[in-house]
């Protein structure tokens, strides 16, 4: 089946060998000074677990500069802290672009709404190059609630459960909203992750919940789960039939979306580079395909545009949270 | 059932890569089998990141089978040493001592094993069986598993393994203890508070329950075994006539028939597993047998049952790992870790998820003990050779292996440290009689005793009556009332029985504390 059928033992003291490598080697690579860019291996942590879509996106776009750029950009997972270990990391670095990160907007505007002042990542610390895309939260409905609009929701003769995928995400945000705007009575159930809150989604143990289109979408279309609201700007291309919140009459925009990230004070030139090595990258079939594969909307927009998105949202959800007297660091 | 997915599984299973896994993990399984000291648990711990190496190859299900080769060829394995030396290689395989080293001693070493390896292989195809046919329905019943349940059940676990589990009460209680607070270190994921992380961002997403558990079974076992076996002489005995006489089959095969169902049944159990299905099942055999005199003086029931048994059970405490997401024992917690490195999550959505992992690794099973017994006869001569690498050799090796491989799971200096934290502790937890399982099951099960419990507590709106009157969690209740009740019971009957006898009117509770506190 795959190319090579070396022995274990073998593969994995390349494997061991080769990571360990990559690990001492972030002082040396990278640097522009010889006006080369990049002129070594190219770290890129990101903050979450293999296999998830922050860290599927940071590999595609490794590749992608890996083929426009030439030299070797591996992507290393340093979970934890919803992606602020990562961040903490890569603000650390030395900024000449040896050390570079897609990381996620929750963690800068939503995250630091539910911790204290002291664990806030801030964007101040980073240079933005380029936008990535965009990845929507959906509300869905389990099949046992009988919830098939917001509408509904008025009828409901006990407070309505909503599992989110944990404490300082946009899905959480979402929900907490969604029931607060519409004066729904409303108990968030948050769980560790995406997974286990649709499980419980699916087995009817809690009546609703925000989840990522991705996660989400498979049980949509199966039919196992309703789709109630987006909470994007517009529809989502892969879910055309759902409402978006404001279609909805709810004043609700929640978006995750991903950006290129390099420590603050890095060279123009290597960010440049960066940025049009991703451009270049975006346009290949390849690249869109993966998108359309991972229910991903694309946001290619530069850096300037997306801080400022950054900043607005920041201060949106601020507000809202004030305005509606919610603590997302309080689900008890 | 879904039959197509049970089928697909097998050509999941004959791909060349699965398959050579597959062989890797068992010859492993039946090599540490032998070495006594390093278990299942403690080579799965250092081979993590070869796991996790084959899983970033795109090898997720080859991965599983290596680890799960490693815990059921442990159970061949440790037959041979208790047979041959009278030093067991397994917990599991203690009791196989008593007859096993007898008959090797009447010059019938090979019929011991001959028979144990025949046990072994139906007491393992029998649990196989029930997996194959029970694991669907279970994951069935998953969904209706809510916080709960995961609640209710998690906390039977932690208290079946305190309770329950071979050594000192006490001591697994004060282990179990010390791992449900290391789950509270970390951001609570609740409120987002943080708890015992002393303002390091390393301590904000929990202890890593990898890095503990590397720390106390890798490093732990490698220093321990470092002291244990220095300059131990090994002289095995001689090896005649594999195959057991037709009278000798026929002795042992109720015996292995007891023996598998007592080991499926067990290994099920939160708590359960090999060690605990192979002493039942010695005791069984010595109740149903004739002559229980015979026994500790070469009978081969006293083989044939606990072999089987503990195979049985290796098999069967996959269960509640692979359709609910719950570990029964070190193992399982092993596996679980090892699950979640590779990026799958054990969960109930496995089996419909990941079809391809459920059924590939229940199949490699099939074939993975087909291997172990056609090998199992003629490699003894080898891994008994094996017994004479000196652990001066070894040791650097498996921890070099273990700290490179710490690293690479999270690229985390920060981690190595941990690790050899929880080695040095886990060395002083053996050389002062404390078994780390229960503290690293305690370890995993306490975070989802705490989530799952406050998650009902949303879902109840504070009403705790809740967990009573669902069904299933009803029903874990009432397990757990009587795994508190009963030593409680035992204690008045024993008080009331001691106070009869006139000449030891002194205090029993005492008595019964000192019998708990010495062994």
């Amino acid at each position: 089946m795959r190319k090579h059928l070396s022995l274990g033992a073998v593969a994995t003291f390349a494997v061991v060998a080769l990571t360990a490598c990559g690990g001492v080697q972030n002082t040396a690579g990278g640097g522009s000074d010889s006006g080369e860019y990049p002129s070594g291996a190219v770290e890129m942590p990101v903050g979450a677990s293999a296999g998830g879509s922050s860290d599927l996106i940071s590999r595609q776009v490794s590749q992608g500069l890996s083929a426009e750029l030439g030299g070797s950009f591996p992507v290393i997972n340093r979970e934890g802290a919803n992606g602020a270990l990562a961040a903490a990391e890569v603000a650390q670095a030395e900024p000449d672009g040896s050390m570079i990160s897609v990381q996620n907007a929750s963690l800068f505007a939503i995250t630091p709404l539910a911790v204290g002042e002291d664990e806030v990542t801030s964007i101040d610390d980073f240079d933005v190059v380029q936008g990535v895309s965009r990845d929507d939260y959906v509300l869905v409905a389990s099949k046992g609630s009988g919830f098939t609009s917001i509408d509904d929701f008025a009828g409901a003769d006990k407070k309505i459960t909503y599992g989110t995928t944990g404490v300082g995400t946009g899905a959480q945000l979402a929900c907490a909203l969604t029931f607060n705007v519409n004066e729904t009575p409303a108990e968030a159930i948050p769980f560790d992750g995406g997974a286990p809150a649709l499980t419980a989604l699916l087995g009817d143990q809690v009546d609703t919940a925000c989840l990522q289109v991705g996660e989400a979408i498979e049980n949509i279309e199966a039919g196992k789960i309703t789709p109630i609201t987006v909470f994007g700007p517009e529809r989502v291309e892969f879910l055309p039939d759902v409402p978006t919140a404001q279609e909805s009459g709810l004043d609700v925009e929640v978006a995750q979306y991903r950006f290129m990230t390099v420590p603050k004070g890095t060279p123009q030139d290597v960010q440049d580079a960066i940025a049009e090595a991703m451009q270049a990258t975006f346009e290949t079939e390849e690249y869109q395909a993966f998108n359309e594969q991972n229910n991903l909307t694309p946001m290619e927009i530069s850096g300037d545009e997306v801080v400022a998105q950054l900043e607005e949202d920041t201060q949106r959800y601020a507000d809202l949270v004030e305005e509606y007297g919610i603590d997302l660091g309080d689900a008890s | 059932m879904d039959f197509n997915a049970f089928i697909d599984g097998f050509a999941v299973v004959t791909q060349p890569t699965n398959l050579m896994y597959c062989l890797i993990g068992v010859l492993i399984g039946m090599l540490i089998g032998v070495l006594p000291g390093l278990g299942p648990a403690a080579t799965m711990a250092i081979l993590l990141p070869i796991a996790y190496g084959a899983a970033s190859d795109g090898n997720q299900v080859a991965a599983i089978i290596m680890l799960a080769g490693i815990y059921y060829g442990a159970q061949y394995g440790g037959t041979i040493t208790s047979v041959l030396l009278r030093i067991p290689g397994e917990a599991s395989s203690v009791v196989t001592v008593f007859d096993g080293f007898a008959l090797a001693k009447q010059g019938k070493a090979g019929t011991a094993l001959g028979i144990a390896a025949i046990g072994s292989f139906v007491g393992a195809t029998v649990s196989i069986i029930g997996l194959t046919l029970l694991g669907p329905i279970v994951a069935s019943y998953a969904l209706d598993f809510g916080p709960p349940e995961y609640a209710a059940l998690a906390l039977l676990g932690v208290l079946l393994v305190a309770t329950v589990g071979n050594g000192n009460t006490v001591k697994a209680l004060v282990a179990a203890a010390i791992g449900l607070l290391l789950a509270t270190v970390g951001s609570d994921s609740f409120s987002s508070a943080d708890r015992f992380t002393f303002n390091t961002l390393e301590l904000q997403s929990g202890i890593d329950f990898v890095v503990v558990a590397m720390g106390l079974f890798g490093v732990g076992e490698i220093l321990y075994n470092l002291e244990e076996r220095h300059g131990k002489p090994h002289v095995p005995a001689a090896i005649a006539n594999i195959w057991p006489s037709r009278k000798d089959l026929k002795q042992s095969s109720p015996a292995i028939a007891r023996g598998s169902v007592i080991g499926f049944f067990l290994g099920v159990l939160p708590g359960g597993g090999a060690v605990m299905a192979s002493l039942a099942a010695y005791a069984a055999e010595k109740k149903v047998a004739k002559d229980p005199s015979r026994f500790g003086r070469g009978a081969i029931e006293g083989v044939a049952g606990p072999e089987s048994a503990n195979n049985a059970a290796a098999t069967s405490s996959f269960i509640p790992l692979l359709t609910i997401g719950i570990p029964a024992n070190a193992s399982m917690a092993m596996l679980y870790a090892a699950l979640l490195v590779v990026g799958v999550a054990p969960g109930p959505q496995l089996i419909d998820e990941r079809p391809d992992l459920f059924w590939g690794v229940v199949n490699s099973m099939y074939i993975g003990n087909l291997i172990l017994l056609a090998l199992s006869i003629p490699l003894v001569g080898i891994f008994v050779k094996i017994l004479r690498v000196r652990p001066a050799i070894l040791a650097p090796i498996t921890a070099l292996i273990t700290i490179l491989g710490v690293y690479t799971i999270n690229n985390s200096v920060f981690d190595i440290f941990v690790m050899i934290a929880f080695g040095i502790v886990g060395y002083l937890m053996k050389k002062t009689g404390f078994e780390p399982g229960p503290m690293v099951l305690a370890f995993v099960l306490g975070s989802l005793v705490e989530s799952s419990f406050r998650r009902s507590m949303l879902l109840f709106e504070g009403d705790p009556t809740g967990f009573v009157t669902r069904p299933i969690s009803g029903v874990i209740i009432v397990f757990i009332v009587m795994v508190i009740a009963l030593p409680v019971i035992q204690l008045v009957l024993r008080r009331r029985s001691s106070s009869n006898t006139p000449s030891d009117p002194s205090n029993p509770s005492e008595h019964h504390d000192q019998e708990a506190g010495v062994r």
